[in-house]
């Protein structure tokens, strides 16, 4: 993707785009995209869907087939930086991507993933929107470990991002419910325990997800049944 | 309602104690207990929907927005590197709780995620296959080349008349995953 460049007119462009104002890093930084030469139709891509303010594209590295790539037209590095009203309608279309993901290609799920830094796997410059249909067994394996986060520190990250956020720093929800949480948890330990002799013929995985899968699974069907009610 | 059951629905009520960041009328914030990374938050819709495509359009908006801006808060109080958002619409797609959800993650070099995939190889012709199949379900969706309110108004019908008979497939494979667990 990128050309090769000696190692002189490397540290020349380097000097060069320190000395950069914004504007200016922004239209380089425009120049230098591909997905901005994408965009303006300088290079081919297979566009699924397009209005003023974002195109949407398919991936030629695809993670499954008809894999998305939802682009605003304007060049953004990361999300932060995009307007409210575009994020609105980025997002809308978005949804009707992914609705047409699964009514035309026989997905099962979707996933929408966006990576802003390249620590969280943004591979491009230009912020991007990945749509995946996703079928069972389809081989994609996403790891997205638990870890048991420690009461002190999570306590301190809530008051961090509620001032971040502006939002007003309540005592928080686990003080007035703690008695709650007692009686919850017995239940929930009991409940476990009928489930596990209920869950021994299931997956491994599975098991991990306990009550509170299965339960879910009940609400989505409850709820699609409805709908198919209707009809 | 539907959602007596619902885990994150009992979590909204305030049945089940919370660790939440933000909350208005319509969305709730909360982090999660067993993150990935430290700041791991769940962006939820107070009301029970289970996938994305049930969402009304307004709520995708606003749910979207308020995820932009918990990933800006993340940047600024954790000091990460980077953020994921990520959605798992639908059961394959790594779903556990049939109530719709956004995650947000920091995200630092070699913290153990992996968001990534091998690409897989396709032709020319499979290519333009689902290129056109995509084309016309979007085209039907009433998704025309410009997106005035007017048309995304006809969207939100139109979308709400498909989805529902899109649901058929849904269901059986619903059940199908329902019957699996005895």
């Amino acid at each position: 993707m990128q050309q090769q460049l000696s190692k002189e007119e490397l540290e020349a462009l380097q000097e060069k785009i320190k000395n950069m104002s914004p504007e200016e890093l922004k239209e380089f930084q425009k120049k230098q995209c591909i997905f901005c030469q994408i965009i303006a139709g300088k290079i081919q891509s297979r566009r699924v869907y397009e209005d003023d303010k974002c195109i949407a594209i398919l991936d030629i590295n695809p993670a499954n087939p008809g894999h998305i790539l939802l682009l605003p037209k304007e060049h953004y590095s990361i999300m932060p930086q995009i307007p409210e009203d575009e994020v609105s309608h980025l997002f809308v279309v978005v949804k009707t991507l992914s609705n047409a993901i699964l009514k035309a290609l026989d997905a099962k799920g979707t996933n929408i993933i966006i990576a802003n830094g390249i620590a969280a796997g943004q591979k491009a410059q230009h912020f991007m929107v990945h749509i995946i249909p996703r079928k069972k067994k389809d081989g994609i394996r996403f790891e997205i470990p638990q870890n048991k986060q420690s009461e002190d520190e999570l306590e301190e990250v809530r008051k961090g991002l509620c001032s971040s956020l502006g939002t007003r720093n309540k005592p928080g929800r686990e003080d007035q419910l703690s008695k709650v949480q007692k009686i919850l948890q017995s239940k929930k330990d009991k409940q476990e325990k009928t489930d596990k002799s209920k869950e021994k013929s299931t997956k491994k995985t599975k098991k991990k997800q306990g009550a509170e899968s299965k339960e879910s699974l009940d609400v989505s069907l409850d709820d699609i049944t409805k709908i198919i009610d209707l009809k | 309602m539907d959602s007596e059951e619902c885990i994150i629905c009992q979590l909204v009520d305030g049945k089940i104690p919370t660790k939440d960041i933000y909350e208005d009328d319509d969305v709730l914030v909360v982090l999660d207990f067993n993150g990935a990374n430290l700041g791991h938050s769940f962006v939820i819709p107070k009301e029970h929907y289970p996938i994305l495509e049930k969402l009304p359009n307004h709520l995708v908006a606003k749910l979207f927005n308020v995820a932009n801006k918990v990933s800006s808060a993340i940047f600024e109080t954790i000091g990460c590197s980077g953020t994921n958002i990520f959605v798992a619409n639908g059961i394959p797609a790594g779903q556990r709780i049939a109530h719709f959800m956004i995650h947000v993650i920091p995200r630092s070099q070699n913290d153990g995620i992996n968001l990534g995939w091998k690409p897989k190889q396709l032709n020319e012709e499979e290519m333009s296959t689902i290129e056109l199949k995509l084309k016309e379900e979007i085209d039907k969706l009433g998704f025309g080349s410009s997106g005035t309110e007017k048309q995304s108004q006809s969207i939100k019908e139109t979308q709400k008349t498909n989805f529902i008979s899109s649901l058929g497939d849904e269901e059986d494979y619903f059940t199908k995953q329902l019957r699996r667990i005895p």
